[in-house]
């Protein structure tokens, strides 16, 4: 056969969405920054006379319901939205990544019972956590992103740990180890580069998840209260002028939808890139 | 003459992968085709039974009993595969499906091919499992259950099962070690004595056909090097890639590399 | 002088399989010795034992005349850098990830501080990998290529590349051509042999093939179902004393 997968070789294909992709999501983040810098409006600051205005050069994009800059407060939404998903994204590769790896790596007891555990977790859809959550502990951005945490983490933990299991069993991390290897050395040089690519992909598909989820939750209440502005929240304030104004709600309805779309290219290109890497190596 | 091929070349896209090759086996010969990995030995023998995906394009006529299989339509051929041609691979654990057990597989090749009654299968499947060496417990486990030489006499009993004229063993000793791989080839020798079939066996090491074979084709790169009779091959090559191939390739014995005085005239 | 001594190696697996039984061998300095058994007769459990990867039920090895079935952490460490062992499958035994110079310098950088190489030296890692590879008869351009990228003969010269990096006394060959053609397989074990010669190593050559064993060896053991039967010098190989097994694993080739 293997005269056959000699000919079949892919050819690496190069993919500009991927790229173009990545250059949007880091212009965004540049403008967001950009604008914490330099405020050029209070994003809290209601001024009744100017409510519901059209474009203008002292409004780009108009003001809302209460007279508040909507420019100002889409690119300070930003920071709400896609930071506190940053943060829970962050979060659960803390926690999850080392728990496969040593799960993984150890196997026996310790895979046993941190399996088991990371399997309790797995029970409870996120929706759920987060209202009982919000329910406990009261509304909040920090309960919402704890409730985030609490679910994804267990998906990169059993991500980590079969890739760990599969490749520790291979005879390169044998000769490692009869070359006197420390398990730590073993899994940092050897089977770390192997998760790498895997963590990357879930992370970046699993970036837009959060970002929804975020989202939504602040869209019923649950998550960044008012007055602070937050794409979800945004959307939910501008409802009762949809008929009014659909602008107002379309804005912040776009920028959700663009930024969720540019990571799944993103994950999409890196799950590509990663996937023509493995095929070749077969 | 049961195969002959006349000026075959395949193609996949604008790469050559076999270049004109022109040979023919006789009825009830033993042929080997021996090549180095990559060498095409393996698409070559697909290509007999049409067995290689849509993007090879194979040129040239390639006749079974004078007939040419590239002209046939797939219906016609799926009757010759396993009736007229069948194939042993390789990968032992790859030719059976794991979730059925052996004697499935035996009755399923009987049931294709026409024989419905169920206790006659039955009573010939058993039979062909003994007529391998393996007893009639193997007819109800599953292949993970059995060793890889085993498995690799069920894939003999499965390939004789239908008595075909033509038999193409590709690499069928190669996964498994020196002692199982030599007593599957005396099984292989054995039952071609008692049911006179042709075998074109594909290997890359020619220790493996050296007592078997009656004629040798040296394959390098989808050309054949060099052909004939065992003993002109093995004991005086006139390629420099066939001695090349003889050179690499310790043996223990004494005496002729065809193994022919340890065979006798038999 | 004996480099390494088998006495009396008994092991089982949990499922009650006796793997290796009652095995007794003394392998010489500068000698290669060959195991012969088919698949399944224990060998690669022997290997796996020696090299302390798997635990032992009973019985004792010795190298350099000190007892190792039993050391661990500190003196296991110093022991392990005396012997490396090559696999059958040259692409499982590289990391895919690891440039093949990575793959290469991992073994000495583990044990740097207390090596005293006497044939290769370390002054960088890229002049160090430049003379791995040309010991092993490989262009250096190979240095900055991942595993697959190379065929499998070249494969096989780098992990016996790294095999040899850090001199060690032992070289355990578990099957080291059987997943070649033929062709690298003779290139290989040439190879093998003037390595041996250059850095004064001993191996355990582990085979099916008795023909390639014959070629590399002085002497000879063929196990069979856990068991030691047979044991002799290469020139007595065609003995009538030989046993039966022997005589049959004689026939194929």
């Amino acid at each position: 056969m293997s005269g056959l997968s000699l000919h079949l070789q892919k050819l690496k294909k190069f993919s500009w969405s991927g790229i173009a992709a990545l250059i949007c999501l880091i212009f965004i983040l540049f403008v967001v920054l950009y604008t914490f810098f330099h405020l050029q409006h209070d994003p809290n600051l209601t001024n009744l006379d100017e409510r519901l205005q059209g474009m203008s050069l002292q409004h780009p994009l108009g003001t809302d319901q209460l007279g508040r800059d909507v420019l100002t407060r889409l690119l300070l939404g930003a920071q709400q939205t896609i930071g506190y998903s940053l943060l829970a994204l962050l979060a659960a590769l803390i926690i999850g990544v080392p728990f496969g790896l040593i799960s993984g790596y150890k196997r026996g007891l310790v895979d046993r019972v941190f399996m088991r555990i990371a399997d309790g977790f797995l029970a409870f859809p996120d929706t759920i956590i987060a209202i009982v959550l919000s329910g406990l502990l009261g509304p909040g951005i920090g309960n919402l992103v704890l409730a985030i945490i609490m679910v994804k983490w267990v998906s990169y933990a059993r991500l980590v740990r079969s890739t760990v299991l599969a490749e520790s069993q291979k005879e390169y991390v044998l000769v490692a180890r009869t070359n006197g290897l420390s398990p730590i050395k073993i899994i940092r040089k050897h089977l770390f580069p192997h998760i790498i690519g895997h963590v990357l992909v879930l992370a970046s598909l699993d970036f837009g998840k959060i970002i929804l989820l975020i989202s939504a939750f602040s869209y019923i209440g649950l998550g960044v209260q008012p007055p602070t502005p937050e794409w979800g929240a945004m959307l939910n304030e501008s409802r009762p002028y949809f008929q009014t104004r659909p602008e107002l709600m379309i804005y912040s309805g776009l920028a959700i939808v663009v930024v969720v779309l540019l990571t799944n290219m993103l994950g999409d290109y890196l799950r590509d890139h990663f996937d023509v890497k493995k095929e070749v190596e077969q | 003459m049961i195969l002959s091929m006349e000026q075959v070349s395949i193609r996949s896209g604008e790469k050559k992968i076999i270049d004109n090759v022109p040979f023919s086996i006789d009825k009830g010969e033993w042929f080997a085709l021996v090549g180095q990995s990559g060498s095409g030995k393996s698409i070559l023998s697909r290509a007999i039974g049409q067995l290689l995906p849509k993007n090879f394009q194979v040129e040239g006529k390639i006749l079974l009993n004078e007939e040419d299989l590239c002209s046939l339509s797939p219906k016609q051929m799926r009757t010759i595969r396993g009736q007229t041609l069948s194939y042993i691979f390789q990968d032992y654990q790859g030719t059976f499906t794991p979730f059925r057990t052996i004697g499935q597989h035996l009755e399923e090749y009987q049931k294709v091919h026409g024989n419905l009654d169920t206790r006659q299968r039955k009573i010939k499947s058993i039979e062909a499992l003994h007529s391998v060496g393996l007893d009639e417990a193997f007819y109800s486990s599953y292949p993970f259950q059995l060793s890889g030489g085993q498995l690799q006499r069920a894939s003999i009993a499965i390939a004789l099962l239908l008595s075909p004229d033509l038999l193409i063993a590709d690499e069928i000793t190669t996964a498994l070690d020196s002692v199982s791989g030599h007593r599957i080839l005396e099984l292989l020798a054995k039952k071609q004595k008692e049911i006179g079939c042709t075998i074109l066996f594909i290997t890359h090491d020619w220790r493996h056909v050296r007592r078997y074979a009656d004629r040798i084709a040296i394959m390098k790169d989808g050309v054949i090097v060099e052909s004939g009779g065992k003993h002109r091959i093995l004991d005086h090559p006139k390629h420099a890639y066939t001695k090349q191939l003889i050179h690499a390739t310790p043996i223990l014995g004494k005496g002729l590399l065809s193994g022919l005085q340890e065979v006798g005239k038999e | 002088m004996s480099l390494l001594t088998v006495k009396e190696l008994t092991k089982s697996y949990q499922s009650g399989k006796v793997a290796v039984d009652y095995l007794s061998f003394t392998l010489n300095k500068g000698e290669c010795l060959g195991l012969v058994g088919e698949s399944g007769c224990g060998k690669s459990t022997l290997a796996r034992c020696l090299l302390r990867i798997e635990p032992i039920n009973s019985g004792s090895i010795y190298f350099n005349n000190e007892p190792i079935e039993s050391l661990n952490g500190r003196q296991l460490y110093s022991y392990r850098k005396k012997l490396q062992i090559v696999f059958q499958n040259p692409l499982a035994a590289l990391n895919p990830k690891l440039k093949i110079k990575d793959s290469l310098v991992d073994p000495y950088l583990e044990y740097a501080k207390e090596l005293n190489l006497s044939y290769f030296s370390f002054t960088s890692k890229a002049a160090f990998v430049k003379q791995l590879l040309e010991a092993v008869e490989l262009p250096s351009s190979l240095a900055d290529r991942y595993p697959h990228e190379i065929s499998g003969g070249q494969q096989q010269r780098v992990t016996i590349a790294r095999a040899i990096s850090i001199e060690p006394e032992l070289i355990v060959l578990d099957e080291p051509t059987a997943s070649l053609d033929v062709i690298s397989q003779r290139a290989v074990l040439t190879l093998l042999t003037e390595l041996r010669e250059t850095l004064n190593l001993s191996y355990l050559f582990i085979s099916h093939d008795l023909a390639a064993v014959n070629q590399m060896c002085q002497r000879i053991l063929v196990m069979k179902e856990g068991h030691l039967i047979d044991e002799f010098n290469r020139r007595d190989l065609f003995d009538n004393e030989r046993h039966a097994y022997t005589k049959e694993l004689i026939s194929i080739y």
